[in-house]
């Protein structure tokens, strides 16, 4: 109550925010500047002298794992509505994919959007059926959704269940394309979904999402609905998911139920949100890492390599609980937010304000 | 003229009548109290006003036009906007945004906004300048970059505030807005809610324990006891009501 007094009896100070847009902007500048530099290492890794065939193709499927892991993101972290069930959204953009490829010829790039857009339209109409879901219930929900998924591409005969469906080699713009040529086209992909989500959350949308996350009842006074938002929420989520399901069936040439019935593809890619740090735009990217290195690094532990993978998740949740992002960036948070403090409070420069410029009292 | 009127409001939670056929007329661009001891509904049917709950019989109108069924979120967009009793913040985000939020309604096409196209970066700036020129009003300024959840009560009832006017509402529903406060704060929001009403042209209805900041501010005051109507009319009349000094006031007041 104290700083109420104080404000009360002096005239009202008016915030530096000439000091502290300059700051932002600065700091964006770096994000941007670091960005880029990760986008250009990524460009020129292939090129390295020492670096095979196999070496891309895995670093490919790191890709595929962290756009896997920016849909859940985007729902998980960014919404607050736990999914356990998003293996589906890979299922679904995988055998989009491939049976368009399969049966009209369709080449990689449309095969992917096609694969993101049917997720995307599924998403959203389980955005409606979920409408009321909260917290383990909807855990629950998109779990049982998955097993859905699941039971279909095994039954279903056009999917060809377990026998699965074989691609041809993979074609982008008439050129069949190799290891090297399929993972430039997942960092585009990656490239403009990190963008597009750098975007989004920066956004009113953006702003909408975090707002049901932390509060329905102050989200839905504020004009947000509950029902276009969370729906909104799903589509995208459930888009990027897609996409990147359908560069996993790509990338293989090969589709089938055996891999994507299979419910550990969905603690995976939740495992790689959350460890990575689900409401961080950098998050996804550790957590992609991670759930798809770990495995490679304990190969030759077998059996072990499963109780490693649990102990190294478990370390990393308790010592990092809001993800590995946040444990990196938090001391130059921590510094910047102090900056922006300081600099709000500094006086202001050139126009010294009279009191209240709002006209309020 | 009229500007929200609700007639025969009923809400039953279980055996306990919460509201009990209340009606009230709220004409445009006054302040309006509603008032009546703990428990007598009010909360409720602020709810209810603002369509967060449901209830038995009754209708609502606002600007002469039902709105028995809308959902909450609806109402912001007809210009009705809220704040709570218990404070409903973001915690973990930031001042500013917290302001942001409540301009949801002026965002325009969503899916422009998500792409941040040139256009929706403009009203995107636009929501911003809006929000700090609320917030200067405020007197919030020092606390824009600040998460609301490291902030005092008294700044945090600020906020929301900040964040209805956000929405550039027609017509506000405040619940208890100086409660917590010591007395300069409260001599200070007093001010606020007045300039609002006068400079902007909101219409306001308040509910609040404050008697003295209720009398000083409000144009008309309806009293509920026990979920039910007891009496209205302007601050002197109810302060003379022998009605209301029984069910509420207790003693007469000097």
């Amino acid at each position: 109550m104290a700083e109420l007094i104080t404000t009360t009896a002096a005239p009202a100070p008016s915030g530096n925010r000439a000091a502290v847009a300059t700051l932002r902007n600065i700091f964006q500048m770096q994000n941007w500047v670091l960005a880029g530099l990760f986008f250009a290492a990524c460009f020129a890794y292939p090129l390295l002298p020492f670096v095979e065939g196999w070496m891309v193709n895995q670093a490919a499927l790191v890709i595929i794992y962290i756009m896997a892991a920016q849909g859940v993101s985007i729902l998980t972290g960014y919404t607050g509505l736990v999914t356990v069930g998003h293996g589906a959204f890979l299922a679904i953009g995988a055998y989009t994919a491939a049976l368009l490829m399969k049966y009209t010829g369709l080449s990689v790039i449309p095969g992917m959007i096609a694969g993101g857009l049917v997720s995307a339209v599924i998403g959203f109409a389980l955005g409606l059926v979920f409408l009321r879901l909260a917290g383990a219930f909807m855990a629950i929900g998109t779990l049982g959704f998955a097993f859905f998924i699941g039971s279909i591409v095994n039954n279903v005969p056009i999917f060809e269940g377990r026998t699965g469906i074989s691609l041809p080699p993979n074609t982008v713009f008439g050129f069949e394309i190799d290891d090297f040529g399929f993972y430039y086209v997942a960092l585009v992909a990656l490239a403009l979904t990190t963008l597009f989500v750098y975007s989004l959350i920066r956004s009113g949308v953006g702003r909408a999402f975090k707002a049901l996350r932390d509060s329905d009842k102050a989200a839905e006074s504020s004009g947000v609905s509950r029902v276009l938002y969370r729906s909104l929420s799903f589509s995208i989520s459930a888009f990027i998911t897609g996409v990147a399901g359908a560069l996993n069936g790509l990338i293989v040439n090969y589709v089938s139920s055996e891999v994507y019935a299979d419910i550990w593809y969905s603690v995976d890619i939740l495992v790689a949100a959350v460890v990575g740090g689900s409401a961080m735009l950098f998050g996804p990217f550790f957590g992609g890492f991670f759930v798809a290195m770990v495995p490679f690094f304990l190969e030759e532990l077998y059996d072990f390599a499963f109780i490693l993978k649990g102990v190294v998740l478990i370390a990393v949740l308790v010592l990092a609980p809001v993800g590995i992002a946040e444990l990196v960036s938090r001391p130059v948070r921590a510094w910047r937010q102090r900056k922006l403090l300081e600099a709000g409070e500094s006086p202001e420069l050139a126009d010294a304000p009279g009191p209240s410029a709002g006209g309020g009292s | 003229m009229t500007h929200l009127r609700c007639e025969g409001i009923t809400v039953r939670f279980g055996g306990v009548m919460a509201c009990d056929n209340i009606s009230l007329d709220v004409p445009e661009g006054k302040i309006v109290g509603l008032i009546g001891p703990n428990g007598a509904g009010k909360t409720t049917l602020f709810n209810v006003l603002s369509r967060f709950q449901e209830y038995e019989s009754g209708h609502i109108t606002y600007r002469d036009r039902n709105v028995d069924r809308k959902k909450p979120h609806e109402m912001i967009r007809l210009g009705m906007a809220r704040t709570f009793q218990n404070l409903n913040l973001f915690g973990e985000q930031s001042t500013l945004d917290n302001i942001l939020i409540g301009a949801h309604r002026h965002l325009g096409n969503p899916l422009a906004n998500m792409f941040s196209l040139p256009g929706a970066r403009r009203t995107e700036a636009a929501l911003v300048d809006k929000a700090l020129a609320i917030a200067d009003m405020l007197h919030l300024n020092h606390q824009l970059d600040k998460t609301v959840k490291s902030l005092s009560y008294g700044w945090r009832k600020r906020v929301e505030l900040a964040r209805a006017l956000a929405a550039e509402p027609e017509m506000i529903l405040l619940d208890e807005p100086v409660a917590g406060c010591n007395d300069e704060a409260t001599a200070e929001l007093e001010e606020i809610v007045r300039s609002v009403n006068r400079n902007l042209g909101v219409t306001i209805l308040l509910v609040e324990h404050d008697m003295s900041m209720v009398m000083k501010v409000c144009d008309y005051i309806y009293v509920i006891n026990f979920g039910a109507n007891l009496a209205d009319g302007t601050p002197a009349e109810v302060r003379e009501n022998p009605d209301v000094i029984a069910a509420y006031l207790g003693e007469p007041t000097p």
